[in-house]
């Protein structure tokens, strides 16, 4: 990363939603490949909220449950589109959403 | 003329001017679950009286709460509903 990225990180959250049927280690393979991203990447991770089972609003992938997991980080502005470029390409995200947090 | 004064509505207020507290944010579905019908669409500010800078924000908080199924589109879709006809 350049020097001029790591000045201008910003907070940013990203909510994701899991399929049900995953298993507890692959759920935390996942978790732990988007930390891993996030570090990788410049970022700094605040926060890692996991909100566990939930049921939907509506069914998704006909599934009514789905599991959020809630990322904080602190990460320049490209760092989000490679984030979300591996969440595609992961298996198993039904959803997910980056929202920038205020300053 | 008799029936000039039938009610005075109470003045309405914007909740969100009113509670500088109380956050406007897409995951806290039970405070946006009472700015939509049971049906899921958006009250209008004029029946919930918040003000302009608030309902523009707070639709938008309600629409990306719909996009991660926290809130429902309408209610053919919602779980409930789907569960119900199913059985």
């Amino acid at each position: 990363m350049t020097k001029r990225s790591t000045i201008m990180a910003n907070n940013y959250e990203t909510l994701v939603l899991l399929s049900p049927e995953l298993a507890e280690e692959n759920r935390k393979g996942i978790l732990d490949l988007l930390t891993s991203i996030v570090e990788r990447e410049g970022g700094n991770m605040v926060e890692t909220d996991d909100w566990g089972l939930r049921q939907l609003a509506y069914p998704v992938q006909k599934q009514t449950r789905g599991y959020y997991v809630r990322l904080v980080y602190d990460a320049p502005g490209n760092l989000v589109a490679e984030l979300e470029r591996n969440i595609r390409i992961t298996d198993g995200i039904f959803k997910f959403m980056t929202v920038k947090l205020a300053a | 003329m008799a029936f000039r004064k039938k009610f005075t509505p109470r003045k309405k207020f914007c909740r969100f001017c009113a509670d500088q507290e109380l956050p406007l944010d897409y995951k806290r579905t039970d405070i946006l679950r009472d700015f939509v019908t049971e049906r899921g669409k958006i009250i209008a500010r004029r029946i919930t009286g918040t003000c302009a800078k608030h309902q523009r924000r707070l639709t938008n908080e309600i629409k990306r709460a719909r996009q991660m199924a926290l809130l429902f589109y309408t209610t053919v879709h919602s779980t409930d509903v789907k569960k119900r006809s199913s059985m």
